[in-house]
Formats: C-alpha cells, structure tokens, sequence
C-alpha cells in the first residue's frame, strides 16, 4: 500500500512551512475555512488520545487486582475458571513462536526478492511487479486465514508431519509468513533502491563482480533500512488477528509447541470481546489490559522502525 | 581478468533472488488456484438445491466397524424435481450416477463429473417408505423380550418387493440382530453403506423363520441442471438458509459490507482530507504539528484488534450503538482515518510549491490557491489514496469481529441501527463450520472479496499512471 508505506521515496523531508498567514479581518470566509480545517486535524488528534487514554484508563481496573507482575511474568492465562489467573507469559510466547516462523519465511525471501527487483530487474519487471506486490500486500488476512486453515494443514498432515493437529501455530506462521512476504519485499526494495548510484558505481570501478557490489556493498549500506522494514513486519505480525484466530486455535499452550493449538494476544482478545459476559464482568478489563500491552508493543515497533529510517534517509539525503 | 568462480557466485546469487521472488509469488497463485478449485463445487451444489433438495450428513454406528457416514435428504421441496422423482425428507442417498455416495461432498462431487441432464439417483427410503411403521411389541412366547413385527407394508415399497407382509417379526439384518424400530432402519443403512445392495434378512412369520433376499433401495431419475453463473448469481443474491451450505447466500453480507464501508466513507475521507489540508496548506512547522504527525503515525501503526477493542467500548457500550452499522462505519473509520491523511498529505506534498506561490503573487487568497490550484493537481493520488483505503477497508474482519458483529444474519440490514455482518466475516464463519459444504462457500466468497479488491486496485493504479504529473 504507497499511501500509508513510511518508507515511500516520495514522502518528502516534511512539510513545507505555511505559505500564508492571513491577516486577521481580511475575510470572515478564509477565516471560517481556515478553522474548519484546523477542526479536522484536531479531531484526528481528539481521536487517537480517547485511543490511548481509554486503552490505559479501561485497564486501571485491571491491573488494581492483579499486580503487573503476576500479568507478565504469569505462565497460567485462565481468566474464566475459579481461581482465575491472568498470567501472559505463555500467550507471549505464543504470539512470538508464530511471529518467529513468518520472519523466517518472509525474511529471506523478501529480501531475496527485494534485490531482484533492485539490482537485477530491468525498469519494465520492476514497473509490473511492484504493483502487483502492493495488490499482495492488500489482500484481506481472512483469505491466508482460510488459506492455513483449509489447504497449508491439511497438506502438512498428509506430507511430513502426520502429528499435526488441525489447529496449530505452525500453519499459521508459514501462511503469515506469506502474509508480510511483499510488505518485506517492498519495503527493503525502496531502501535498497535508494542507495545512491556512486557507491556502486565506486565499487565496479574497483573491479567488483554484480554479486560483490550487492551483498557488499548495497546490502550493507542499506542495513538500517532493511532492519526497519523487518521491525515493521514483525509488528504486523504479532498484531495480526485473522489467520490466528482462523487457524492457530484459541487454547494456550506451554512450552509454546508450533504442532499443538497455540493461542496468542490478538485471538485471546477476539475470545474475551465476542465472549458471552455481563457487562459489568472483571474480565472486561483484561481486554483493555491486552489491548495495551499490543498496543505498547507495536507502538515501540512502529517508533523504532521510523526513526532508523530517518536515519538512513539522513545519511543517504 | 576475474576468476570464474567469483563470475558463478554472482550467477548462484542471481538466480537464488530470482528463485525467492518465484516462490512468494507462487505460493500465492497456489492460493488462489486452491480457491478456484475449492469454490468450483457450488455450481453442483446449486444444483441439488435447484432440484429441491438439501443435503446433510449422518452417521449409523455399526458394531465392530464405529460410525459409518451417510448422506441424508434433509429438505425435499415440495413440487421439485427431486419430490416427482419419489424422494423425500430423510430419505438416505447411496448413489448418483453409479458412484457410491457417503457425504454431501460426495453427491457434488459425483454430479459435477455427470455434468447436466439426467441422472440416476439410488436411495434407501425412510422407515415409512421402506417397511411402513414398526412395532415394538412384548414377545407372544418370550415375555420380557421385544420384538420388532411390522404394521402395515405399504404399496409398492421395497418390503412389499420382498415378500414381506404385515405381521412378520424382524430377526436380523444382514447376520446382526433387530433390537429396536429404528435401529433396524440404521442396521439396513449401514449394511448397504458398506457394499452389499441385496440384505439378507431373518424374519419370523407365524412361529416359522424364514430367510429373505431385502433390496432396500428405490431408484429415480432427477434431472440436475449445474449451471455456474446461475449458480453463481444465485449465491450472490439470496440471504439464504444458513442451515444448508447449498442453500446460502452471500446478499446479507454484501450489503452490510456496503453500507458499513459506505458510513466509513462519509466520515473519515472528509475528516482526512480536511486533516491533510491543513496540516499541509495551513499549519505552520511548530510542536503541535509535530506531535500531530507522530499521533497519527503511530494510530496509522495500530493493530486492527486494538481499533476493534476501542470500537466495541466507545461505539458499541459508551454511545449504545450496539452491533449496528454505524457502530461498525465508526470503527472502521478510525482504521483508515489515518491511511487517508497520510495518503492526502503525500498528494497534497507532491504539487511544487511554485503553483502555491505563483497562484498567491496574483492576489489569490490561501483557499482560492487550495481551491483552485493545489487540490485540482493533488485530487489524483488523493482519490488513489481513499481507493485503496476503500479496498482494505472491505477486508478488514478483526476490528468488526471485536465490535460484536454478527456472523450470519438472515435478513439485509435496512437502517443504519440493524445489526449486519460483512463478506470477510461470513468467510470467518464458513471457514470454521466443520460440515461438508462451508469451505467452498468460503472459498466462493473469497473470490468475490478479491475480486472487489483487485477491481478497487486496479482502478488506483490506473488513476496514479494516467492522473499523476510528474513536475519538471
């Protein structure tokens, strides 16, 4: 998706100071437009402050009866049988599990693709593929939900791994994988795109082979960027809802084992908000609670990817 | 000179990289193959439901051998094809066209191969149909052990084929022992279910037992007509009977898709538009733009379950919405009011300052320059922009699954306060039914949602290659 892609080449510097400032009086009109404007951006900012602030008000309950450390260092997450626990560790270690398999599934091959598409497509591969990667990208996450639950199990069950059970965390990390492959891909080719032409032009001059300059060179000047696009699919995949919830099942285990149901933060929320509870259950804050801590968690994701990009676009500027 | 092996290295390398962008591009066309393959059934199973039929899947425990499936009429409409050919509800089919059928996926499967006309369909009738009703009376001789006798044998059934005749005791079928009225049925189904047509079957008649050669099942002729974009319209414009995967439909959810998508549209493209203006055209660089920028970064960032835990609080309980529609434009909105300011401000940034400052040294003021200059240029990739928000918009499940939206409904939202479900959440719902049918709905149903999304697509690339100026 260009639009919304951080890593964009034709996202500017910032944006350019105001132009005008008009003087008070000239016009009620222009003043009027001005504020309507002006109304706009601050409701956007209203809106993501009620976010923030209801995720963290809505958990202070939460966390008055149970003390954060028994929430995150907690290995039993059973908020429904008597005693309750509400300990997070193993959903944690769920959600990472699977994360863990789609970055090894998309890493690779989104960077391999990437430096296809940069150092040897031609321009008319790279004008065709890049659409198509963005439309990938695109596709909605309940099609690789459907697509784990119904084809990448079944066909695992009858190949290597009879021992699979029909919900399970590893056909759901291979299909995420999948999922954020063109995310990775794009975004690692914006930055591998980006590395000025001198650097491989100095290295050929020096005799260097297409390979030394890429996996020398390019590669490595491109680093910090590629390490953001990475950050940024990790955080898309643990705050993916979906595929888990379609195909990894909706029980907890410990040790986190990829072959069993395994159930992670996004699914755990999904399984208390269509739960069947009175309003004004205990459990109701526990969302809030889990929401905060995705929340939290991509946010630092999201935050470090972009300053190491603006890092890289500093240097390469 | 370069050494050959640094040349094949690079050659290795090349061809790995190519080999990478191969698979992911595969694996994703086996996807949609898969799809294809999967959704290709419902033009059989439209066909059943077109002949009056709906099919559901039983099972009969047998001894020694657990439970053996069988695939049984559940609906017979009345005046349909299925109904003039004699059968009716619970009736249990064995056989279409010559092949033996145990599952409903199997009766599609066998008249997908047939393609359309005519085909034999092979049954065992209900109980009623194929013995009349039994009683279960206290033995004349041994009191306290039941005996199954038949009532009445009714005209032309398979019973009165055999020989049998009102009075007769049932022993056994097919070498196992009649214990109930209804598990002599099941203990016939299971027999034919595992090979034999002919039973053989021990009855008492008087004090004499005698052996007899049962053929339980009846024959018809059902004229099945698969016709796919029939099949397909009809899937497409019914709400349908959520029971029977043959009898679904996809209408309810289109339309709730439609109209969520649509109140989503009325507030968070004005709202992100007007945002991006002004952060783009007004606001000077100072700290509250600043931070202006890194909220809606980070809100642009934000897992779509945590949108939904918001929607669900403030929509769905605070404001009493409830799982409506509007509750659900809300919700939505707040995921693409970010994407479409991001996207508006980069349109908006693409036009040179120079058309700004030429258009002002004239006399305009700052909104006859947006008016008239800046948004006429920028409205390409800003239109491109809320396209392709549009387009993920429609996919997005998890914020409306959170929010409480129902996964089936059987009527079409008609205000914005019903409840409603929407295309990737009834895909959600087929995708976890574990009865025979639901997946190739599921799969049908993800062709039209990628179709909406390629469409969408399409005409956002379109519109960036043919609208966008490159400036000198």
């Amino acid at each position: 998706m260009p639009a919304s892609n951080p890593l964009s080449r034709q996202a500017g510097p910032g944006a350019p100071p105001a132009l005008f400032r008009p003087p008070s009086g000239r016009s009620t009109k222009e003043r009027l437009i001005r504020s309507i404007f002006l109304a706009c951006g601050l409701l956007a900012i209203v809106i993501t402050l009620a976010a923030a602030g209801m995720l963290a008000g809505g958990s202070v309950p939460f966390f008055q009866r149970v003390s954060l450390g028994e929430f995150l260092a907690g290995l039993k997450w059973s908020p429904l049988h008597e005693p309750s626990s509400y300990g997070v560790l193993a959903l944690i270690a769920d959600t990472l599990v699977i994360t863990g398999i789609a970055l090894l599934v998309a890493l690779p091959l989104g960077l391999l693709s990437a430096v296809f598409l940069s150092e040897y497509a031609n321009f008319r591969l790279r004008q065709v593929v890049k659409p198509i990667l963005e439309i990938l990208a695109g596709v909605p996450t309940v099609v690789y939900g459907f697509f784990a639950l119904r084809f990448v199990t079944p066909l695992l069950q009858r190949t290597f791994l009879p021992q699979l059970q029909f919900w399970n965390g590893l056909s759901a990390g291979l299909v995420m994988g999948i999922m954020i492959l063109p995310l990775v891909a794009s975004l690692s080719e914006d930055v591998l795109f980006a590395v000025p032409r001198g650097l491989r032009e100095a290295a050929y001059a020096l005799g260097a082979t297409k390979f030394e300059v890429t996996a020398r060179v390019v590669v490595p000047a491109a680093f910090s960027g590629i390490g953001a696009a990475f950050i940024l699919a990790m955080s898309r995949a643990i705050g993916e809802t979906m595929i888990v919830a379609l195909a990894a099942g909706r029980t907890p285990a410990w040790p986190p084992n990829p072959t069993q149901p395994m159930l992670t933060l996004t699914t755990t929320i999904v399984n208390i908000a269509t739960g069947d509870h009175e309003a004004t259950a205990f459990i109701w804050s526990a969302l809030f609670a889990l929401g905060l801590l995705l929340f939290l968690t991509t946010l630092v994701l999201n935050v470090a990817s972009h300053l190491i990009v603006r890092r890289f676009r500093q240097r390469y500027a | 000179m370069r050494p050959k092996w640094r040349k094949g290295r690079g050659t290795v390398f090349g061809a790995l990289s190519v080999g990478a962008l191969m698979v992911g591009l595969l694996a994703l066309a086996t996807m949609i193959a898969a799809t294809v393959l999967q959704a290709r059934r419902l033009t059989a199973m439209d066909a059943t439901s077109q002949a009056g039929l709906a099919l559901s899947l039983r099972s009969v425990e047998v001894p020694g051998r657990e439970f053996v499936p069988y695939v049984v009429a559940a609906q017979v409409d009345p005046d349909s094809a299925a109904e003039r050919a004699g059968l009716s509800r619970g009736d249990v089919l064995v056989g279409v066209g010559g092949s033996a059928v145990s599952r409903p996926d199997e009766v599609w499967d066998a008249l997908g191969k047939l393609g359309p006309g005519s085909s034999t369909v092979s049954w065992i009738p209900k109980p009623e149909k194929l013995w009349g009703t039994l009683r279960a009376v206290v033995h004349p001789e041994r009191p306290g052990e039941l005996g199954v006798t038949l009532a009445a044998v009714p005209v032309g059934s398979p019973a009165e084929r055999a020989g049998l005749r009102p009075g007769d005791a049932l022993i056994s079928v097919a070498g196992l022992p009649v214990t109930g009225t209804r598990q002599a049925w099941e203990l016939v189904v299971g027999a034919v279910r595992q090979g034999p047509q002919v039973l053989t079957l021990v009855i008492e008649r008087g004090r004499e037992r005698q052996e007899l050669a049962f053929d339980p099942i009846v024959q018809g002729e059902i004229p099945f007509q698969p016709e796919l974009w029939r099949a397909w319209g009809r899937f497409l414009t019914r709400i349908g009977d959520p029971r029977y995967p043959e009898r679904a439909g996809l209408l309810s959810a289109l339309v709730g898709s439609l109209l969520v998508v649509g109140v989503m549209a009325l507030f968070a493209f004005p709202l992100g538009v007007g945002a991006a203006v002004y952060l783009e055209e007004y606001a000077s660089q100072n700290w509250f733009t600043e931070v202006l920028q890194v909220l809606i970064a980070n809100l642009a960032g934000m897992p779509s379950a945590v949108v939904g835990i918001f929607g669900l609080e403030i929509f769905a309980r605070s404001w009493g919405l409830g799982r409506s529609v509007f509750a659900g434009g809300l919700t939505l909105a707040l995921l693409v009011l970010p994407m479409t300011i991001v996207a508006a401000r980069e349109a908006l940034r693409t036009v040179p300052r120079w058309v700004r400052e030429a258009a002002a040294s004239v006399g305009a003021t700052p909104w006859q320059v947006i008016r008239f200059h800046v948004l006429p240029y920028a409205l390409p990739g800003i239109f491109t922009g809320i396209i392709l928000a549009l387009a993920r918009a429609l996919g997005e499940a998890a914020p409306l699954l959170l929010l409480g939206a129902f996964l089936y409904v059987t009527y079409v939202p008609q205000s914005l306060l019903d409840s409603f479900t929407i295309v990737p959440l009834q895909i959600f719902d087929w995708a976890t039914k574990p009865q025979d049918g639901f997946a190739e709905l599921a799969a049908a149903a993800i062709l039209v949602l990628i179709a909406m999304h390629l469409v969408l697509n399409s005409i956002a690339i379109v519109l960036r290659n043919r609208y966008q100026r490159r400036w000198a």
